[in-house]
């Protein structure tokens, strides 16, 4: 369904939507959770590429702000990084769309089967 | 490299709007107040984002701004301050006889 | 069959259906590993040991920096002076080049500090920042109601004293030094520790009382 944003087109660009400090918004949800396996291996994902500096800590959050609002909102903050991690890769030619693609038919194929 | 600006000095944060990835938040720019802590070098982030990890370095500074100026409807009190880090490329000298400012 | 009306019939949208099975997100960074340590971009181990530093770090570390500083003042002058160089002394790995800067509470200003951009954080002293600190309505407010939002955590600051709200923005990391709350004149280094919690430190609470 394509969204239709309420905001005149300058403002959606010169106004980035992760840049939110100032913005009107609600009460605090004081609500903290423990790391999911996912997310701890992520976090340690990124920051062995950034010691690396295949992704760097700016090209992550630049690849995370590039996604615009709505993915933004719709993804959670590591499924973000994750995702950032494989554009910002893929960008640099390291990891192509396509053997991420296969790779993760393989990896799935092995986590169902480890399943069963 | 020796910093612009020294501590005390009164500045304006630029109002430039182009898209990029810009550490500077958007409630800053046009903003005025005075240089808090003169900081290091870094490479600038701006550039970072797309992959230059050399060659960049540029001054960083903390910029304090006071509240009661910064938005329209501040419902703290006049002494309340903002602090963040700006770099010096974002930095302009304030204008003479600006207002926007308590001294402190 | 046949459409009798003149309007246009929306289908449902076409999407992969990933209600069961690995996680797409799990599945991707488990690939995005596979394939890096294949091409040798990174190390076999690397992400395990990561896991294994990470899982150390806690707000521990930043509550027995504070509650060392609170009973050597010489140590306490040079956490002040230079935070990144007083934490290297002390032990801990500042290992992500970002430079810490120790503000410490008085009586007369209250000190919050918030990351408007993302969610940076003082991470080697405190660990991973908890969802709210994350969160847009925490990043929204802190600077522009810092007042209110301080009132949502239980944190009334007098009209006398003045809020400093630091905006994390680039390259400092901040850790708050809470007021050592009377009554604690007697306590070891240990039993401080314990009253300063990871919020204190980031300065949406004080410290706890003895």
């Amino acid at each position: 369904m394509p969204v239709t944003p309420d905001r005149e087109p300058a403002n959606l660009i010169a106004h980035a939507p992760h840049d939110v400090g100032g913005q009107p918004e609600g009460p605090v949800s004081i609500s903290d959770h423990e790391l999911t396996p996912f997310e701890k291996h992520c976090h340690a994902l990124l920051d062995v590429l950034a010691a690396h500096k295949l992704v760097n800590t700016e090209e992550k959050r630049r690849g995370v702000e590039d996604m615009g609002e709505v993915i933004i909102g719709g993804l959670s903050y590591y499924q973000r990084w994750a995702v950032s991690a494989a554009k910002v890769l893929n960008e640099k030619g390291l990891v192509t769309t396509e053997e991420l693609g296969r790779t993760m038919i393989d990896v799935r194929g092995r986590l169902i089967s480890e399943d069963q | 490299m020796s910093s612009r600006y020294a501590v005390g000095d009164r500045i304006r944060i630029s109002a430039r709007y182009a898209p990029g990835h810009v550490r500077t938040p958007f409630y800053a720019r046009g903003a005025t107040g005075h240089i808090e802590r003169v900081l290091d070098t870094f490479l600038d982030p701006e550039r970072e984002a797309f992959g230059v990890n050399a060659g960049t370095e540029t001054q960083l500074y903390r910029v304090r701004l006071n509240q009661s100026t910064l938005w329209p409807d501040y419902s703290g009190e006049p002494a309340d301050v903002l602090e963040l880090e700006i770099f010096e490329h974002w930095l302009e000298p304030a204008p003479e006889s600006s207002e926007q400012e308590n001294p402190s | 069959m046949s459409h009798e009306h003149d309007h246009a019939v929306p289908h449902a949208s076409i999407d992969v259906d990933l209600s069961d099975g690995p996680d797409y997100f799990d599945v991707m960074v488990r690939a995005l590993q596979e394939l890096l340590v294949d091409k040798g971009l990174i190390g076999a181990g690397e992400v395990r040991a990561r896991l294994e530093v990470l899982d150390d770090i806690a707000p521990s570390r930043g509550a027995a920096l504070i509650a060392r500083a609170w009973t050597d003042p010489a140590f306490k002058q040079r956490l002040l002076a230079d935070g990144s160089a007083a934490v290297e002394e002390f032990g801990i790995d500042n290992y992500d080049g970002t430079r810490l800067i120790v503000i410490e509470q008085t009586p007369e200003v209250h000190n919050l500090v918030v990351c408007t951009l993302c969610s940076c954080y003082p991470r080697p002293v405190l660990g991973l920042p908890p969802d709210w600190y994350k969160s847009r309505a925490y990043r929204a407010r802190a600077v522009r109601d810092p007042r209110g939002l301080l009132r949502e955590f239980g944190t009334a600051v007098p009209t006398e004293v003045a809020i400093r709200v630091h905006d994390s923005n680039a390259n400092m990391r901040y850790l708050i030094m809470p007021m050592r709350p009377a009554g604690s004149e007697s306590m070891t280094e240990a039993e401080l520790a314990a009253l300063i919690t990871r919020d204190s430190m980031i300065g949406v609470t004080t410290a706890k009382l003895p």
